[in-house]
């Protein structure tokens, strides 16, 4: 191996220009598997992260992953509610650190509009457990007023003090709006923003945050979806009715040990008062990542195909180049090099593509990463840096330089054969 | 007593090319004595690169056996037969003898990265060893660490006897090593390469066509095209 080596890297080196191509298309090759599990990974720890700090969700009784899209990530219509007083008897709870009702069903311009409580965000965390920071402004603390996240504030442009109207129903194309311009808007009643928060690439940032309380006074004057005509109740006359909300859509609650999820999510389960189901987020999330991840999982056997063509086409160079190398096998042949010589030499030049094309990749991924991971981490709250070199990414370069190693067996076992047959003197 | 001292015996010997249906060398028997310098004349297709590859054991014969310095050829497994080639053989070509990448001075080296036992027996450095083929053989000593492609066919031939040579090997086989050269290099190229065998205390099998240069050597045979 030792003397092999130098003689392999001359005879490389004598073919360069060949072989940087298939070097390239490795190095792009590598550098496309490692992005896609780079972000992938990225991705799935901001997924999981959208609920982090949050131990127990609670909603009415159904289906765990429905109620996780709608209390996390405010997808999807409620199909049923669970009332206010139960609220209370959970929150009341000594296991119960803090809980944030949340109340869902109004929307501003395909954003979700979300009614909850001042707590919500005192207690909500995201990423590494990092509370919620606010870019300008504050929580809202009285009627009509609303928090906007980083990207609704981003797409439309809203500022501190702006005024916006909610939607009754969750729209979510902004096309609709267009096709129903005077639908079920709540006009007379326009909200104030006080607050836009920090880009946390979690839900929140689409998302306008508003008081339990303001909901209840802009729906006083509606039944079943629609205003009652002529009925109307001016913003400064709602203070005058209790606006304590009657039913919540769901509940996130922080305990005071981690521990208890378990046996506080049993306790809910038997809850009297009204069928409920508390779910732990981190495994809802994972079964979630399970249906979303076919298009994640798509992409990276594209990515493998991508590297399975780069050292192919690493083989087929090294294989054309062998005609114009029989002379050079059939000296070494007669310098005392045997068949096993031959493929080790071959192999050592593919082992050697290989790797330059790998450290190449990952060079360009770290590069690249190096400039643009500030501005993904400040646009989309992708923090990349957190999978490099994890052991699962040392585990993909490791079977990327075994595949490369065994590709090149191919043309070392095609080399061995023909200097075999040459002899001494290649018969051209 | 020569007989007892032969260094290559072939007895019986018969090779036909894989896809011919008339044999190359037929029932050929030879004796090479230790310290010969034997010329091996033949047309082209006579068989006489082929006998060079049954004694370098890179190939089998068909038929009949060869022994090299008292050992079977056919008897040793291919690795041990590689084993046997760099430790005992040395090798020259008609031309591109040298791997063009490699500077003059790694192409001589080239054996001894291959056989302990040729490292061993140029005493110590090797490198040394090869520069003092290469001013043995004329060549200039700033040549060592040109790429061996930027240097003349009459240098490269020298070089390339420089590797055949270096530790010592007891057998050197040529095969039309000076069809490139004009005939007073060829005379030149020819004697530097003598005196070194002898120097080595090697033997020589020289195989040419060009009949003019049998009387400058010990013995002559004749292979007949069949």
């Amino acid at each position: 191996m030792k003397t092999l080596l130098p003689l392999a890297l001359a005879s490389a080196w004598n073919r360069r220009l060949s072989l940087a191509l298939s070097v390239f298309s490795i190095a792009l090759a590598v550098t496309l598997l490692i992005a896609v599990t780079r972000i992938r990974d990225a991705a799935q720890t901001s997924f999981a992260q959208a609920a982090a700090g949050v131990d127990l969700v609670v909603g009415p009784r159904g289906s765990p992953v429905q109620l996780l899209l709608h209390a996390v990530f405010h997808l999807g219509e409620a199909t049923h509610t669970m009332r206010w007083q139960s609220y209370r008897t959970l929150a009341a709870d000594p296991q119960v650190a803090w809980s944030i009702p949340l109340a869902l069903g109004d929307s501003h311009r395909g954003f979700p509009v979300l009614g909850t409580t001042p707590e919500y965000f005192r207690h909500l965390r995201y990423g590494q457990q990092e509370p919620l920071g606010f870019f300008s402004g504050q929580p809202f603390s009285g009627l009509f007023e609303a928090v906007v996240g980083a990207e609704v504030a981003d797409r439309l442009g809203y500022r501190l003090g702006d005024l916006i109207t909610l939607r009754h129903g969750s729209a979510h194309l902004d096309e609709l709006e267009d096709r129903h311009p005077h639908g079920a808007e709540h006009a007379d009643k326009p909200f104030r923003i006080t607050g836009i928060l920090l880009p946390t690439a979690t839900p929140v940032d689409r998302t306008i945050h508003v008081s339990l309380a303001s909901l209840e006074a802009i729906h006083l004057n509606w039944q079943g979806g629609l205003p009652l005509p002529g009925l109307d109740i001016p913003p400064q006359l709602a203070t005058k009715f209790d606006l304590t909300p009657k039913t919540l859509d769901a509940v996130l609650i922080g305990l005071h040990q981690r521990t208890d999820a378990f046996r506080t999510q049993r306790q809910i389960a038997d809850f009297t008062g009204e069928p409920l189901m508390a779910i732990l987020p981190s495994l809802a999330m994972d079964e979630l990542w399970q249906l979303v991840g076919s298009v994640e999982r798509s992409l990276h056997g594209l990515a493998w195909l991508i590297v399975g063509v780069g050292l192919a086409g690493m083989a087929a160079v090294i294989l054309a180049s062998l005609g114009e190398r029989r002379r050079e096998l059939a000296i070494l042949r007669s310098v005392g090099a045997g068949p096993g010589h031959i493929v080790a030499l071959v192999m050592l030049e593919g082992g050697t593509l290989t790797a330059v094309g790998l450290l190449t990749g990952l060079g360009l991924v770290e590069g690249a990463g190096y400039l643009f991971a500030p501005l993904v981490n400040a646009r989309l709250g992708l923090d990349l840096s957190t999978n490099a070199f994890s052991a699962e990414e040392l585990r993909l370069i490791a079977g990327i330089f075994a595949t490369g190693l065994l590709t090149s067996l191919l043309p070392g076992w095609r080399a061995s054969r023909m200097s075999l047959a040459d002899g001494l003197v290649p018969r051209l | 007593m020569r007989v007892l001292d032969a260094i290559i015996r072939i007895r019986d010997l018969s090779f036909t090319w894989p896809g011919s249906r008339r044999p190359c060398l037929s029932q050929l028997a030879l004796d090479v004595n230790r310290g010969e310098r034997l010329f091996v004349h033949g047309e082209s297709g006579a068989g006489k690169s082929t006998l060079l590859n049954l004694i370098g054991g890179v190939m089998l014969p068909e038929r009949g056996y060869i022994d090299v310095l008292g050992r079977p050829l056919g008897k040793l497994s291919s690795s041990n037969r590689d084993r046997f080639r760099v430790d005992h053989t040395g090798f020259i070509f008609q031309q591109f003898n040298l791997i063009p990448y490699l500077s003059v001075l790694d192409n001589v080296l080239l054996p001894c990265r291959f056989s302990t036992e040729r490292a061993r027996r140029t005493g110590g450095s090797a490198s040394a060893e090869a520069r003092r083929l290469l001013a043995a053989l004329d060549l200039d000593p700033r040549l060592a660490h040109r790429p061996a492609a930027s240097l003349s066919v009459g240098q490269q031939q020298r070089v390339s006897a420089a590797r055949a040579l270096i530790g010592r090997p007891e057998l050197i086989l040529a095969d039309e090593p000076t069809s490139a050269l004009d005939p007073r290099r060829q005379a030149v190229f020819i004697e530097l390469l003598m005196g070194e065998v002898t120097a080595n205390g090697g033997t020589l099998v020289f195989v040419s066509h060009d009949q003019r240069l049998a009387p400058l050597f010990d013995r002559c045979i004749e292979l007949l095209a069949q």
